[in-house]
């Protein structure tokens, strides 16, 4: 294994963090204060490349490999202070354009891609229901064949840019008798007759990134908008998961190296007693200690990029970075925030938000607890 | 031992254990029948791949190709031709 990176890869993290700083942190606060998205973001993200990432040239993405699609999501994660903007990017590529792309049949390939690459259009992926989170496959929502179209109905929950995406990859039962492998995948368009989006839900964190409930009544999609196979919904699934797992978890390693870069500044600084508080070991060993799981965090993942871009399936590995990953990222954001003491905990700085929004990476794209369910029944168990 | 077979064990020891069965029809419904789930779908498949040195395309992981043991002998011999 070869972790290194090109010298193209370093150029394109130094340009990705350039064009972050200067772009998309104007205005934050007040974004996050009103829970509003940064549409003006998403554009300048889309003219920048970053929606077309890993996507194949043809239809307008950059063709980058996945090692450098782990390092440009790690390095906006380091200097964009709007993670509900990363997260809204990282499912309309990971949870949409990414099943497009590798399942798709070419009609969906030309109609939706050139759109989802430049930003025209947004995308994501509507699994969980309000009845089933975590046992994700033993959902309710239903297709049915009628004709030259299926009527789908059902009731998604939690669903990433729902309130503002112009299609998303719906899960639902078109074989009950088979349980997950009765699952599909089906392209459905917001205009389609029967589909409708709530009201964005208020959430702890993650308030610049619009989420919300869909609901289904008879909706009509035209056959031509089954994503793969009848009954590819589960390996559909697993697969954007896997990718998911990888790549939207280098934000939060980005995150990571910001927040230690920002705490070693400050206890270098700030004196008490007499002398900077980083000379105490209580401090110090904070600082160790986030070091540590911020480079442990970042090896996981590049193992994970590096198996992908050898072919290989990663699923224990990406089930090990994204439990690692995101339970780090909680520990240190809770690290950085009592170092900086009373100024940690006021809205003024960013360390109270990065808590707030590193919470929901134990809960998203998996729980902590099923990711360790996967690795155990994986080893055997 | 066959490629049925071999899958027939794995299956028995790994996937089905505690479920009872002391062998499966090679036409038997596994997936109607609950005994491959979506985690232990993921278990069969590294198996295969390893066991058979073949590559499984997630393209090809549907219901057609994991239904019975024959529709999985299928699969696997057809990956080892390419």
């Amino acid at each position: 294994m070869d972790f290194s990176l090109t010298e193209d890869q370093i150029t394109f993290k130094k340009s990705a963090i350039e064009f972050a700083e200067k772009v998309l942190n104007k205005g934050a606060k007040e974004r996050e204060k009103n829970r509003e998205f940064n549409q003006d973001g998403w554009d300048k993200c889309a003219d920048f490349g970053v929606q077309g990432l890993s996507m194949p040239e043809k239809y307008g993405g950059l063709g980058m490999d996945i090692m450098t699609c782990v390092v440009t999501m790690e390095a906006l994660g380091y200097a964009c202070r709007d993670s509900g903007l990363l997260f809204a990017i990282n499912s309309h590529i990971w949870t949409c354009e990414s099943p497009i792309v590798k399942f798709g049949s070419d009609y969906q390939k030309d109609k939706y891609l050139p759109g989802l690459c430049n930003g025209t259009l947004k995308g994501g992926h509507a699994m969980t229901e309000p009845d089933s989170g975590s046992d994700a496959f033993s959902m309710k929502c239903k297709a049915e064949k009628k004709g030259d179209r299926y009527i789908i109905n059902g009731t998604k929950m939690f669903i990433t840019n729902a309130p503002i995406a112009d299609l998303l990859l719906v899960f639902a039962v078109t074989d009950p008798k088979k349980g997950f492998a009765g699952v599909s995948a089906f392209i459905v368009e917001k205009g389609f007759p029967g589909f409708s989006v709530g009201k964005p839900l208020e959430l702890m964190g993650l308030k610049t990134s619009p989420i919300g409930e869909v609901v289904l009544q008879d909706c009509e999609v035209p056959e031509e908008n089954l994503l793969g196979k009848e009954g590819a919904g589960g390996a559909i699934f697993n697969s954007e998961m896997e990718w998911e797992r990888s790549c939207l978890f280098a934000t939060h390693v980005g995150a990571m190296a910001k927040d230690l870069e920002d705490c070693i500044r400050h206890v270098n600084e700030r004196h008490q007693f007499g002398k900077p508080i980083g000379k105490n070991q209580g401090i110090s060993h904070k600082i160790a200690e986030m070091h540590v799981r911020l480079e442990l965090s970042r090896l996981a993942l590049y193992k994970v990029a590096w198996l992908k871009s050898q072919g290989k399936r990663a699923p224990v590995e990406s089930a090990i970075a994204k439990l690692f990953v995101s339970e780090s990222y909680v520990a240190n954001c809770m690290e950085a925030l009592q170092i900086h003491g009373a100024y940690g905990y006021s809205t003024e700085m960013d360390f109270e938000r990065n808590l707030r929004d590193s919470i929901a990476g134990k809960i998203y794209s998996g729980t902590s607890e099923i990711q360790k369910n996967i690795i155990a029944t994986l080893l055997g168990l | 031992m066959s490629i049925l077979k071999n899958l027939e064990n794995y299956l028995l020891t790994e996937i089905a254990a505690g479920l009872g069965k002391k062998t499966l029809q090679p036409d038997e419904d596994l997936l109607e029948l609950g005994i491959i789930d979506s985690l232990g779908l993921m278990k069969l498949i590294s198996f295969m791949e390893e066991t058979f040195a073949i590559k499984i395309l997630d393209e090809d992981v549907i219901p057609d190709n994991f239904q019975s043991l024959n529709s999985m002998v299928k699969l696997v011999e057809l990956q080892a031709q390419n």
